[in-house]
């Protein structure tokens, strides 16, 4: 690229210079933004903030449209509806220092077998806690066993085990900080998360 | 000597990753469409673990959809060539970095928990342009 002449690099350029970016709120409503950090191989700083709007992209200070009122193109409006759904996070509570899971969650798994079984290519990611009454390699044990306790009944229910990963994270991450050695029911527990 | 760091680095990666590390998965596809890894091609049927430098390769008719590790989704356009030339993430922290290069085609992207774990964290990058995301829905689109 470096030994083109000006000249070649311009018609180069101006061969793509048709690319665009569409900016939108996410799914909760919020504006993110994009930055330009380089344009046509030169750094660039610049930052795309305005929310549905249409920018074209190649210049280092690149203009925004807004979509108005023609909104997104049709082939635009296919590619969003083509987006998987988003991830969706469970918990299950267990009582002290066992595998047991408490009453409340019997409902929770169902919901998660749902979820699954609606999903397309699932992925399913659980992680195992516990609270801080224990040892800390006991409770990397049971929070191991708690992870998976999840799995194999996941795997009774159908669900292949290749969609899913185990892991014990033990009393590192605290749904409520406590004092060592302090028994909490939300800590106690696993998350699972379907993507 | 300044070899040295880069080799210590490089064991340090090795052991905090298993062998075949899964980036993403494919949820659905349609149409004409591939994952190309290496040499090979391989059909992206729902569930297929995505790993870095994958290419996915779609045809006039084709469409590929999925969702990375952090969170992050992706839907890809007809005839498009996109790929995904470096991803790390640490599941633990829920930080990482990810380049995507979208040669051509359409691509839809919600962002996930590496573009919330720093600035530019996660970049796009076009045939004329490179791109910072900083956490939200947007399309690229790239045409021939």
């Amino acid at each position: 690229m470096r030994s083109l002449g000006a000249p070649a690099a311009a018609l180069l350029l101006a061969g793509c210079a048709t690319s665009s970016l569409v900016l939108l709120p996410d799914d909760e409503g919020q504006q993110g933004s994009v930055a330009v950090l380089e344009a046509g191989g030169r750094p660039a700083d610049a930052v795309i903030a305005d929310g549905n709007s249409r920018t074209k992209l190649g210049s280092a200070t690149p203009a925004s449209r807004p979509l108005g009122s023609k909104g997104l193109k049709k082939g635009e409006a296919a590619l969003l509806t083509g987006l998987p759904p988003p991830a969706k996070s469970f918990l299950l509570y267990f009582d002290q220092g066992t595998v047991q899971l408490v009453p409340e969650s019997a409902k929770v798994l169902a919901a998660i077998r749902q979820e699954i079984a609606s999903r397309s290519g699932p992925e399913i990611e659980v992680i195992g806690h516990t609270d801080t009454v224990g040892g800390d390699e006991t409770n990397d044990r049971l929070s191991e066993q708690r992870a998976e306790e999840v799995v194999n009944w996941l795997g009774s229910q159908g669900f292949d085990r290749s969609q899913m990963s185990a892991v014990g994270r033990g009393e590192r991450d605290l749904r409520v900080a406590t004092a060592d050695n302090v028994g909490n029911a939300a800590n106690r527990r696993v998350e699972v998360i379907v993507r | 000597m300044l070899r040295l760091p880069v080799a210590i680095g490089m064991i340090a990666l090795l052991a905090a990753s298993p062998a075949i590390a899964e980036i993403a998965r494919v949820k659905t596809s349609s149409g004409t469409a591939a994952v190309d890894r290496g040499t090979q091609r391989l059909k992206p049927a729902p569930g297929l673990k995505l790993e870095k430098g994958d290419r996915l390769v779609t045809g006039k008719d084709g469409r590929i959809s999925l969702t990375f590790i952090d969170n992050t989704r992706f839907a890809v356009g007809p005839n498009s060539r996109v790929s995904v030339s470096e991803f790390q993430y640490d599941r633990t922290r829920q930080k990482g970095q990810m380049v995507t290069q979208v040669d051509r085609g359409s691509l839809a992207v919600v962002s996930g928990k590496i573009a919330k774990s720093g600035r530019d964290s996660m970049k796009v990058r076009t045939p004329n342009t490179l791109l910072g995301v900083r956490g939200t829905k947007f399309i690229v689109e790239v045409p021939k």
